[in-house]
């Protein structure tokens, strides 16, 4: 190995290089090294002696076998061993999360009355599927119910907790902190322990409700399942809300107010708009939870679409009484996957932050 | 309770001349302006724990004292006269007109989950406690993994979080779905695999063992996601000098893991674990999308079913649910009594 190259690589390390030769010459020495140009280029500019050690060794290996070489390289370099430990890893976990979806979807592809041994393939091309969903049950319009559910429940949550959350976060009061924990302790009930009273009162009747339901009870109307749900996942919302709310600065309210905003004006029009982050961060988490969640969205209609029933009815619906469509079972699952999916990639971000800040606050 | 508590500099003492402080000609706002920090502070609260009151507070309390009456199986009123603790005592020995039992220990002698149709799991707290502790030593140790990943630099870091985030935020039932079908004999190849290993029987969906397990895999794989997040946020927050003061020091990368990495991310990780075994505790819809609520019967589906099941057990069924939450309170202040320990401990 010539001092040319040597010099090469030390440059290229530095990150300072466009000569397309070095770039030519960086992918060359990619391949034969195993994928680590970068690790062992800084390593030489490090260590001068150590790197003549391991050119050293390098020569001495040309007549092993691959796999004797790369256990060599790896005992006198051990970061690289590090290095495929991690690669193996990350691919395993990719591999495990990744391939349920995708068997989902060959299922999904399988023609009716094929569903045997799909492992890698579907037997046979069916993308049909995907429009016999919407055709057997009105999978659209549960989907549409649970937008409107979704939807509503943020909110109602969004409003109710940035009040709280102003409160909690940038007001000074007595029984600020038992409060809160009142807060924290519902969110760990099960909603179990709610439903039996909640199912009673959703079937009673109310006068006043009378006009806008019909019979005058909640059951069968998106109310049923907004109240519990905006409640439930509520608690997650006020803990990053008061954490954003916390972090404004006085002085940006104070200017406001002394502008002569009310104080529910400096709230809308100050700290909502500057903690927008926060704000998304809530809202997002919320409509995922509420667009998730099994118990009170399976109990509090009656699985209609007509009745507000929202999307696990519609996935539920094809386990009929007279046949299992395992394709079209399939095929809206994947369909029900999307919306969360495209918030997923779109708030990743916002997703981890808001996680992180509303568990780990207390 | 307000008026005494200290006023915001901006709005002031009571002894302004009112007509100062009224910015808008709305009354309602003016009120809202001369009230006190506090007094503002509680008005801010009122909607949220008005939502609390209808939704928790009052249906928690409606649940225990139903929970003290007798079952009506016949009239017009689904409950009868005031028995106390009796509806509790029947749960807690097994003599509940359940179609699956709370707790039955005279039945518990053989060792759980090895044998085939073993009573225990057929028991609603041994189902739930034995999901929930299994479920989140799996997912804390598969989810430390995938954090540990996460926290490293890489190219494409952006997909594979993505990736990994994304069973998290798969709905419930299509959890439950992808499950079943894997599970299914005629569908999935799962069970395939599981009977070439020797560990599944003919059916598993059908089968109280088999089905546990299969719950376990699809909790495990959707909710390994969450813990790696929550740990994540652990080991970002780990100052990465002290990595390279070890590695100065001559540490070997299980040293700096154990001696730096996991007393800093410990509060992150018990506090996610905390979440979790809530969490797992309230098993229900993957169990009523997969194998069914007869089959493993975890504590809500026990609640679910004396509540439609048909026999007007009602105060039985209001029993179970506030059992549950008291098993799931208990759980908390084990957690938060070891969690002021390990705390106290680290810092």
């Amino acid at each position: 190995m010539s001092d040319d190259h040597e010099t090469t690589e030390s440059t290229e390390s530095d990150g300072n290089s466009d000569d397309p030769l070095a770039e030519r010459w960086r992918q060359a020495r990619r391949i034969t090294d195993g994928g680590q140009p970068a690790e062992r280029g800084r390593e030489r500019d490090q260590d001068a002696p150590h790197a003549f050690l391991l050119e050293d060794e390098d020569d001495a290996e040309l007549d092993r076998g691959p796999f004797q070489q790369w256990v060599a390289t790896s005992i006198s370099n051990p970061k690289r061993a590090y290095r495929a430990m991690f690669y193996t890893a990350t691919i395993f976990f990719l591999l495990t999360t990744l391939f349920p979806f995708y068997w989902l979807l060959m299922v999904a592809l399988t023609p009716e009355g094929q569903q045997q041994d799909i492992i890698l393939t579907p037997n046979g091309f069916n993308p049909g599927a995907f429009i016999e969903v919407f055709q057997t049950l009105p999978f659209h319009w549960y989907m549409f119910n649970s937008f409107v559910i979704a939807t509503a429940s943020t909110v109602v949550v969004l409003v109710v907790a940035s009040l709280a959350g102003y409160a909690f976060g940038r007001l000074e009061f007595p029984g600020k902190t038992p409060l809160m924990l009142l807060v924290l302790i519902i969110s760990f009930f099960p909603p179990a322990a709610f439903f039996i009273p909640l199912n009673d009162l959703f079937n009673t009747q109310f006068f006043a409700l009378e006009p806008i339901t019909g019979d005058g009870t909640l059951y069968n109307t998106p109310g049923a399942m907004v109240l519990p749900l905006s409640a439930i996942f509520m608690p997650l919302a006020i803990f990053i809300l008061t954490t954003f709310y916390a972090q404004i600065p006085d002085g940006l309210e104070d200017a406001a107010r002394v502008e002569g905003t009310t104080r529910l004006g400096a709230l809308f029009r100050v700290i909502i708009p500057l903690s927008a982050p926060g704000v998304a961060t809530a809202g997002v988490l919320t409509f995922i939870a509420v667009y998730n969640e099994f118990f009170f969205s399976f109990l509090m209609t009656d699985g209609q679409p007509e009745n507000w029933a929202p999307i696990l009815e519609g996935i539920l619906g094809y386990q009929g009484q007279y046949e299992v469509m395992y394709h079209l079972m399939a095929a809206s699952s994947i369909i029900g996957v999307i919306p969360v999916a495209i918030l997923v990639i779109v708030a990743q971000e916002k997703i981890v932050s808001g996680l992180t800040a509303g568990a780990l606050k207390e | 309770m307000a008026a005494d508590t200290d006023e915001s500099p901006l709005t002031g003492g009571t002894d302004h001349p009112a007509e100062s402080r009224e910015r808008t000609g709305n009354p309602v706002v003016n009120r809202m302006e001369n009230l006190s920090e506090a007094a503002y502070a509680y008005l801010l609260l009122i909607p949220a724990f008005a939502l609390l009151a209808l939704i928790a507070f009052y249906p928690l309390i409606r649940t225990f004292v139903m929970s003290l009456r007798a079952d009506e199986t016949r009239g017009a009123d689904p409950l009868g006269g005031f028995v106390g603790i009796e509806n509790y005592v029947d749960i807690l020995t097994g003599n509940a007109r359940l179609a699956r039992q709370f707790v039955d220990v005279s039945l518990s002698t053989s060792f759980p989950f090895v044998e085939l149709g073993v009573p225990l799991l057929q028991q609603a707290l041994f189902v739930t406690l034995g999901f929930a502790v299994i479920s989140v030593i799996f997912e804390t140790v598969i989810g430390f993994g995938q954090a540990y990943v996460l926290d490293q630099d890489f190219r494409g870091r952006r997909w594979v979080r993505v990736a990994i985030i994304l069973p998290w935020a798969v709905p419930i039932v299509i959890q439950g779905m992808i499950f079943f079908l894997l599970f299914q004999p005629e569908v999935g190849f799962g069970t395939d695999v599981m009977q070439w290993l020797g560990v599944f029987g003919a059916d598993p969906l059908a089968d109280s063992r088999d089905a546990f397990v299969i719950i376990l895999i699809a909790d495990i794989w959707k909710s390994a996601a969450f813990m790696a997040l929550l740990i994540l946020a652990g080991l970002q927050s780990v100052d990465r000098s002290l990595y390279d003061v070890a590695r100065v020091a001559g540490a070997s990368p299980w040293q700096r893991f154990k001696m730096i990495t996991l007393p800093l991310v410990m509060p992150a990780l018990l506090v996610a674990m905390l979440f979790r075994t809530m969490d797992a505790m309230r098993v229900y819809g993957l169990i009523e999308s997969t194998a069914g609520c007869t089959t493993v019967p975890s504590l809500t589906c026990l609640v679910v079913e004396a509540m439609f099941g048909g026999t007007r057990i009602f105060a039985t069924a209001a029993a179970v649910a506030f059992a549950t939450a008291l098993v799931i309170g208990l759980i908390i202040s084990v957690y938060v009594f070891f969690f002021r320990d390990t705390e106290g401990g680290l810092y």
